[in-house]
């Protein structure tokens, strides 16, 4: 097991270099050189300069970059050209934003799709089981950023349920020490603060699950599928078992290793589906930061927001690599 | 009669096996779920191809009169899908919207596709360091989040629909060039391909008559659900206001961006473009879905 973790541990260096390369090496792509694209238009001659001696922009290229691995490991991102701030504080306060979202978005993935793709499987042939592969089917053809418009349009305009844009009403006064609004909450014992986070949270986890959703309800069934047919469930049920004992200690339990597989395949689809579904709600996180930084051609937010996400990314689909290995004997073997 | 002819009877009665394609094709024609799918595309590629005969009005051109002062007037018998912000008839935006999505689908998929298989064939089929450094050359891009990468493309190159064709081909890249190293791996060493070798079929007929074929089947497979992903990435890039920059453009995406602002009044602007998107979004999974069956050899020989 430990030589599994440290092999996967080392085939993290060369991502990690490739990912760091790729940034630096857009970063002087872009149009009218990186000095100027730090800087965004209010660059001056003597402001180009001074970016370019602090970068080191006049150096030999293997230096430059070694510059920018550096700072980056000291945790200097840039300025923001916008607000003239660090990038790294305003990433403190994004990305806890995207996170939570994400986290909420896969809690109702999860706990919806997995008992979805069972029963499918269970009623296997039957109108329920069509039901559900229709659904699934609808649900990675929807875009994600149009069932957003959906769900805003029938819960918060038609029907005013819940709240269209935003985290957090303008009137709640809180506390941000975490930037989880809902664990600011709980820590200010304030259950009214926490109830209007969770209202504006459902929409926009419910637009950003239901890809993840369909993809688990569709796996599970499938894997449900395969596992009732293997001896060993024969086996139990021959011995008297009662079905229920072997629903859930046979079947689930070994039909749940394909599903943490694709966990990591969905980290990247809902931090590329955030992306839309914050445009739409107006919600402060990661997704919003990067699109206004387009617009406004703030590349040192571009750079940075790329560079982490993607390193997030990485970082998370090593551990799912690793818990899948925890699981699954198998594959530590091999 | 032997137990060998009563074998070789049953073997008959399955009918000679026509090939792998036409086998395929038997089965697409029979699966219900595959003719929706065709039913779809189909309609889809036909008021792409017909847009100016099937639209009644210039898609850009717009008549502010026909606002009366709200926005936007929703479905009349003059304008079936209503009219926009511009006063610009919206049936006929879609309609002339489904040529974009098509066009740049079906080129950012060629794009991704071919540098993608050419990449994958070479790194399965010469193997060794020259596997490896292309190899993880895609771990790398795949590191990063698929709508991100094409942020950072359309970032560098600027906006507009060449762009974004070339922002959606290159993240699809990788995704093919796995698919078709694996599968060429997969089948190089996979028994019946032992048994034409073991048999003495040549070389050459072995790549094209059993390691081709059997590993391009994925491909066509993934080649078909990527023209749904790419239609969903090319429409949420221009929701973000990445695509063409003339917003008179009507790219489905693009005509999204925006409306949900006039949710309240008028809620056909968001509406009407998409579910143009999932209707077509739909038809090629199904088609997908249905292919990736069909070309299943394990399913060979059932209808």
């Amino acid at each position: 097991m430990l030589r599994f973790v440290v092999r996967r541990l080392l085939l993290l260096i060369p991502i990690l270099i490739g990912l760091s390369i790729l940034v630096f090496l857009w970063i002087r792509a872009l149009p009218g050189g990186p000095a100027q694209a730090l800087l965004g238009e209010r660059a001056t001659a003597e402001s180009i300069e001074q970016i370019e001696q602090q970068y080191g922009l006049d150096k030999p290229i293997l230096t430059q970059y070694w510059t920018y691995v550096s700072k980056v490991a000291q945790g200097d991102l840039g300025t923001s050209v916008t607000t003239r701030r660090p990038v790294v504080d305003e990433l403190e306060e994004r990305f806890p934003a995207t996170i939570e979202l994400a986290f909420a978005a896969m809690l109702f993935a999860t706990f919806l799709g997995v008992p979805l793709g069972f029963i499918a499987a269970k009623k296997y042939g039957t109108a329920t089981d069509h039901a559900s592969l229709v659904l699934s089917l609808l649900g990675i053809s929807i875009p994600v950023f149009f069932l957003a418009i959906l769900l805003k349009y029938v819960f918060a305009v038609r029907l005013g349920w819940l709240p269209t844009v935003g985290r957090i009403s303008a009137t709640i006064d809180l506390e941000h020490p975490t930037n989880f609004y809902v664990v600011d909450a709980i820590i200010a014992l304030d259950p009214e603060a926490l109830w209007d986070v969770l209202k504006h949270m459902i929409l926009p986890a419910i637009a950003l699950g239901s890809i993840p959703l369909a993809i688990t309800a569709r796996i599970t069934r499938a894997s449900v599928l395969d596992v009732q047919n293997e001896d060993y469930v024969r086996t139990a049920r021959a011995k008297g078992l009662p079905p229920r004992v072997v629903d859930i200690r046979h079947i689930f339990r070994n039909a749940l290793l394909p599903i943490t597989t694709i966990i990591g395949l969905q980290v990247g689809l809902l931090l590329s589906g955030a992306v839309l579904t914050e445009t739409v709600f107006a919600w402060p996180g990661m997704g919003t930061w990067l699109v206004d930084a387009i617009k406004q051609r703030n590349f040192a937010v571009l750079q940075a927001g790329i560079l982490f996400v993607s390193f997030v990314f990485v970082i998370v689909n090593l551990l799912v690599d690793i818990s899948y290995a925890l699981i699954n004997p198998r594959i530590r073997v091999s | 009669m032997s137990v060998a002819e009563i074998e070789a009877r049953e073997i008959q009665l399955e009918g000679p096996s026509s090939g792998l394609w036409s086998d395929a094709w038997r089965r697409l024609r029979h699966n219900p779920a595959a003719l929706i799918g065709f039913a779809l595309v189909g309609s889809f590629v036909f008021v792409a191809v017909f847009a100016p005969w099937i639209a009644p009005e210039d898609p850009r051109a717009g008549d502010l009169s026909r606002l009366g002062g709200t926005c936007c007037p929703g479905p009349s018998p003059e304008h079936i899908f209503g009219v926009d912000q511009q006063g610009r008839d919206v049936f006929s935006r879609v309609v002339y919207g489904a040529r974009y999505s098509l066009l740049i689908g079906v080129v950012s998929v060629a794009v991704g596709l071919s540098i993608g298989t050419i990449i994958g064939a070479i790194a399965g089929y010469f193997g060794g360091w020259i596997d490896s450094v292309l190899m993880r050359a895609m771990d790398i891009m795949l590191s990063i989040p698929g709508l991100l990468l094409a942020i950072g493309i359309v970032a560098a190159l600027g906006p507009g629909i060449i762009q974004i064709m070339v922002a959606v081909g290159v993240v699809q890249i990788p995704i093919f060039a796995r698919l078709l190293r694996g599968s060429i791996l997969a089948t190089r060493e996979a028994d019946y391909v032992l048994a034409a070798r073991s048999v003495g079929v040549q070389g050459r007929s072995i790549l094209g008559a059993h390691i081709l074929p059997n590993s391009l089947s994925p491909v066509i497979v993934q080649g078909t659900l990527a023209l749904a992903t790419a239609i969903i990435e090319v429409a949420g890039l221009g929701f973000l206001g990445l695509g063409p920059q003339d917003p008179s453009t009507p790219e489905w995406g693009t005509m999204l961006t925006d409306t949900t602002r006039y949710l309240q009044t008028a809620p056909h602007l968001a509406l009407i473009p998409g579910f143009a998107i999932v209707i077509s979004v739909l038809g090629f999974n199904l088609i997908g879905d249905a292919l990736r069956e069909a070309l299943d050899p394990r399913f060979r020989g059932r209808a």
